[in-house]
């Protein structure tokens, strides 16, 4: 265990909190406020784990999670991000892609094998000869990938979303976004400020003295600063904050995603936010750009920042003996500052001929450290961890070899214009900064800081100002919301800024330099995929020349880290490599996700909503057996047995009860409410008579079936209809549809929650009707296809209709949903002498299958027409004018033999019934099985199935083929349909 | 994701609360006469334009009407009816 600097005012840990957490099955000692990585580093931990292809071993680089080096698996989960995950009481820690440990990785042989794997090597090696892939495929499955998950692996966690709205969002908390949030906020808006790290304060919070400044000893320190800052837009009323909160999308219209991860108090583990603002500030700030040299990601290899802010955040010296190797000015300053912390700095080399700030190399003179300026890291020597380096002159003439156990090695910045690029902003190369900047904002989308090229402190948070001025400009630019208030005023505010600005620091020149004068067989552009500047080398001399294909045939940028690592470097060494062309650097592509982000964190809490109908309560307590259909959760069966022998049993020779309340149940009326009607159902509507039910079908344009239900008749121009349970939420959309460019008049209910369905079916049905109503509901007075309106004791207004989808006498009740339950129990009551029961949905689903009733879904797919299922004698093909929707299809589909027909079938020597959806087949598939049940009411096997016309003649045989049937077939007849009592007298007496 | 659209009677929303309904083709064509690869090409064949196209969305979510916008399918942004179809 290392010791740590207990006394910096920068610290983010608190020393004295004890957080125990497990690694590899040990008891590990980490301090509150400590990431995994920074806890396993103060516990001497250097080998975090083993890269992708060649299992080098790898350990911290950057501290913001740019790559996969520090992924581990967390608590199950594997792929967490330790740099980005704070640690916690009793976490369980565990190293992934390594056989034995990350220490010794018995794969770690691998790394020889590199000049067996080129650039392409998957696409090159792997298509010939095409038997071998099966073999290679295992093999590499097996060594490739990061992270194990187990099939029944459940997330653990709480999940959640919120869509909060704004005025203004800043992306990056650091100076520059905090000044733009409190001068947005200053103005009366609403901001909203992102920050990736659990705190605010960017790159000044682990930062003390700005030595570029001469008087520097007589400034703020840039930490105090930052503090200042954020209890500033901490305390504005205006402003909301959100720390620990990546930024993983924005879109067009000013819409930005990201997800936050919970604080100890929070109620959630992560959770998703959708921010709808009217502007948006992008104060990302700068990654290090990595500088490329033999072995660069040996563990001891770190950035700038990172061997910094390890000392300032965390009190945790990297290494005792450096070498610096950078080509910036932030370098140096780091260099000066941990000197003055402790560490042991053996030189510092400056890949920059000129350009440093004087101010910076007079203090390093102070401390006697070696400055070359000049020079660079060629080679970290040492195989687990670095044990020394080798320095070169930039030309590679001269070299000189140092002793140390830290290289910290930094060849630039990159911008993170991830979040402009994602909204349509369009990149140029801008050779002063050496960045990809902008050029084509999106619309009230400003950018802000670092990412400008800026690096003087007070610049930065002057171009933050700017940054929130103008967006608090574009805000009030929109007369609706905000009414054009003080817009004169601000807009001279912003030029006074501007102009304030100028005389600041404008952005300052960037270093080009990218890789050290070496062959690059080990030089790193990439630790996610293993990709090295020889692969790269290698691609170009094949012919790839732009860096979006490059990367995609090395793989480069395409790893867990988003491209973090390669992204800037990889356009920056084509173009030297390809100078010749004289073309400038082309970035590669972003795309949301900018950072990895969990599938747990986009689904959200498990909120399952599903509908219930006004029986539901009674019907669990009857013993019915729930299932999720569509939208609701229905009674399927009434007992345990499954196959609901009872209950079909007790509907055809006594009497039950179903609960229908799910079916779509409308009301449409108006002067042109006919003419809707004659639209969207294949038959006349305006034959529909009082007092009469009419079945008929909706079809869509292509003529095939969407809809099935009946139709009353009310008044004129006044109907009740019903749908299918699952047609019931689109079915007024698809009434407007296709009515929309008519202009008619007519209104649509949608009574399908405040209407109840009590389906009241078996040969004593009538019975137990005539027990509750003084109504004549004999079958003179009401006979099979009649409805009827009236009253149970006086109270209860039912529209009854007499229908048969069972095959029995049946009634269906309409009532509205506050009476079912009376109504309900009445019938009940009423039944008790003839020992009425429930049936349930499976029940209803065979009743009717016996009797060929359709059941759209069942019986048909979304290719399946009206004519296919034998309904065509519901279309009326007189009434072209109505422009019915389906019938122009239907017309062109009557005459074609290649469609398929439903047709019914019995299993052959009383053999069982197919399962539903198995296919019928010859040598070819020729259709599939609809529904098929063991049937008691006939004590045999029947079915309805969909085949090609050619099988569809009675007697036909039909081979079918279930999955995993292991080519045993079964077989069955094409047998008449209806099963059950063909001509109905059933139903209709 | 990102898209608001105008609903002529609830305003700018969500583009989450609207459904889509294709391209504007005009009324479905009078029946006599109708070829089947004209009435095929009405039903099935789009423009795809890359740039403002007129379509139809409906307000599922709100108040239930149908309705035709000017969106931008390349940026998938709602845009000003443009002058010619004012
Ligand atoms: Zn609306």
């Amino acid at each position: 265990m290392m010791t740590r600097i207990n006394q910096l005012p920068t610290l983010r840990v608190d020393p004295t909190k004890k957080v125990v957490f497990d690694y590899k099955g040990k008891d590990y000692v980490g301090a509150h406020g400590d990431t995994v990585a920074t806890a396993l580093y103060y516990n001497d931990v250097r080998i975090f784990g083993r890269s992708l292809k060649y299992h080098r071993p790898r350990g911290l680089y950057s501290l913001d999670g740019e790559c996969s080096n520090t992924c581990m698996e967390i608590d199950g989960i594997p792929n967490v991000r330790t740099e980005n995950t704070l640690v916690k009481q009793g976490m369980k820690v565990k190293e992934q892609n390594v056989k034995g440990s990350a220490e010794n990785d018995m794969m770690g042989f691998i790394d020889k094998l590199d000049f067996m794997m080129p650039a392409g090597f998957y696409y090159k090696t792997m298509h010939k000869p095409a038997s071998i892939w099966p073999v290679a495929m295992k093999q590499i499955r097996k060594a490739a990938g990061l992270g194990v998950l187990s099939p029944d692996f459940e997330m653990p966690g709480k999940f959640d979303q919120i869509f909060p709205s704004a005025d203004v969002v800043v992306i990056g908390g650091g100076p520059a976004g905090m000044s733009a949030a409190l001068a947005s906020a200053d103005k009366g808006l609403r901001v909203i400020i992102m920050e990736s790290r659990p705190w605010l304060g960017g790159f000044f919070d682990y930062r003390t003295f700005d030595y570029r400044d001469e008087n520097y000893k007589n400034n703020k320190q840039l930490y105090s600063r930052a503090r200042e800052l954020a209890s500033k837009v901490e305390s504005h009323a205006n402003i909301r904050v959100f720390t620990h909160t990546s930024v993983v999308g924005t879109y067009t219209n000013n819409l930005v995603t990201g997800f936050q991860i919970g604080k100890d108090n929070d109620k959630f583990t992560e959770r998703y936010i959708e921010i709808r603002a009217n502007a948006v500030v992008v104060a990302t700030g700068c990654i290090e750009r990595p500088l490329i040299f033999e072995n660069n990601e040996r563990p001891g290899v770190m950035q700038v920042g990172c061997v910094h802010r390890l000392a300032r955040t965390y009190g945790i010296l990297a290494g005792e003996r450096a070498v610096f190797s950078v080509g910036h000015d932030l370098g140096l300053e780091a260099a000066i500052d941990l000197f003055d912390l402790g560490m042991k700095i053996l030189c510092v080399a400056d890949v920059r001929e000129d350009g440093q700030n004087p101010h910076l190399m007079i203090e390093l003179a102070k401390r006697n450290i070696p400055y070359l300026k000049g020079w660079v890291a060629a080679e970290a020597k040492g195989g687990k961890r670095v044990k020394g380096v080798v320095m070169t002159t930039l030309d590679g003439t001269i070299s000189r070899d140092f002793d140390c156990d830290l290289i910290v090695a930094s060849a630039g910045f990159t911008p993170l214009n991830g979040p402009l690029t994602l909204a349509h902003a369009k990149l140029r190369y801008d050779s002063h900064t050496n960045f990809f900047v902008a050029d084509k904002m999106p619309e009230k989308t400003h950018a802000a800081g670092r990412m400008l090229g800026l690096e003087d402190s007070l610049s930065i948070e002057a171009s933050g100002v700017i940054a929130g001025l103008k967006a608090a400009l574009d805000c009030k630019l929109m007369k609706e919301s905000y009414g054009n208030s003080d817009v004169d005023a601000l807009k001279s505010e912003i030029d006074a800024t501007v102009a304030k600005q100028k005389e600041l620091p404008g952005p300052a020149r960037g270093s080009k330099f990218v890789t050290a004068p070496v062959k690059g067989r080990k030089s790193f552009i990439c630790f996610d995929e293993d990709t090295t500047i020889k692969n790269i080398r290698q691609a170009i001399e094949m012919g790839f020349d732009v860096p979006e294909l490059i990367k995609r045939f090395t793989s480069a940028g395409t790893g867990p880290g988003q491209g973090g690592i390669p992204g800037h470097n990889l356009p920056l060494y084509v173009a030297k490599y390809l100078a010749a062309s004289g073309a400038p650097p082309k970035p590669t592509t972003v795309r949301a996700p900018l950072v990895p982000t969990l599938i747990a964190t986009y689904a959200g809490s498990k909120h399952i909503m599903m509908k219930r109908t006004p029986m539901d309560d009674m019907q669990r307590a009857d013993g019915g057996v729930f299932r999720k259909i569509g939208v609701w959760e229905r009674a399927r069966y009434f007992s345990d047995d499954f196959s609901c022998k009872k209950e079909i049993e007790n509907v055809r020779n006594n009497v039950g009860m179903l609960d229908g309340s799910t079916l779509g149940k409308f009301r449409i009326h108006g002067p042109d409410a006919l003419k809707v009607l004659q639209r969207v159902y294949v038959s006349d509507m305006s034959k529909v008579k009082l007092g009469r039910v009419k079945y008929s079908a909706m079809c869509n344009d292509d003529g095939c079936v969407i809809d099935d239900g009946v139709v009353i008749k009310l008044a004129e121009n006044d109907y009740y209809f019903t749908t299918s349970t699952a047609r019931a939420g689109a079915t007024i959309e698809w009434l407007r549809y296709h009515t929309r460019f008519d202009g008619w008049d007519f209104y649509v209910v949608n009574l399908t929650d405040s209407m109840g369905v009590i389906n009241l079916s078996g040969p004593n049905a009538r019975k137990v009707l005539q027990k509750i109503t003084s109504e004549d509901v004999s079958n003179s007075a009401f006979a099979f296809s009649g409805y009827k309106e009236f009253m149970v004791k006086d109270t209860i207004p039912v529209k009854a209709m007499r229908l048969g989808f069972v095959g029995e006498l049946s009634y269906e009740f309409h009532v509205p949903s506050s009476y079912m339950v009376s109504l309900w129990n009445m019938l009940k009551d009423a039944g008790k002498e003839f020992n009425i029961q429930n049936f349930g949905v499976e029940a209803q689903n065979v009743l009717r299958m016996e009797k060929c009733h359709i059941i759209l879904g069942q019986e048909s797919e979304q290719r399946t027409n009206l004519l296919d299922l034998g309904l065509g004698f519901l279309w009326d093909r007189t009434k072209k004018d109505a422009k019915t929707v389906g019938a122009v299809a239907l017309r062109q589909a009557e005459n074609d033999p290649t469609r398929f027909r439903l047709v019914g079938f019995e299993m052959e020597n009383n053999g069982r019934a197919a399962r539903d959806g198995a296919l019928i087949v010859d040598d070819k598939v020729r259709g599939y099985v609809c529904t098929a049940r063991d049937s008691f009411t006939l004590n045999k096997a029947v079915g309805m199935a969909l085949v090609e016309s050619h099988l569809a003649k009675v007697g036909t045989r039909l081979e079918i083929f279930e999955d995993e049937c292991g080519g045993e077939r079964i077989y069955g007849t094409v047998v008449p349909m209806p099963f059950y009592d063909p001509d109905g007298t059933r139903m209709k007496s | 994701m990102s898209l608001t659209i105008t609903c002529p009677i609830c305003g700018k929303r969500n583009g989450y609360e609207f459904r889509f309904g294709g391209e504007d083709k005009g009324p479905r064509p009078d029946e006599d006469s109708l070829t089947p690869q004209r009435w095929c090409e009405y039903v099935h064949l789009n423009e795809c334009v890359a740039g403002v196209q007129k379509e139809w969305w409906v307000h599922k979510d709100g108040c239930g009407s149908w309705f035709t916008i000017h969106r931008d399918t390349v940026m998938n942004v709602e845009v000003a009816k443009p002058e010619a179809d004012r």
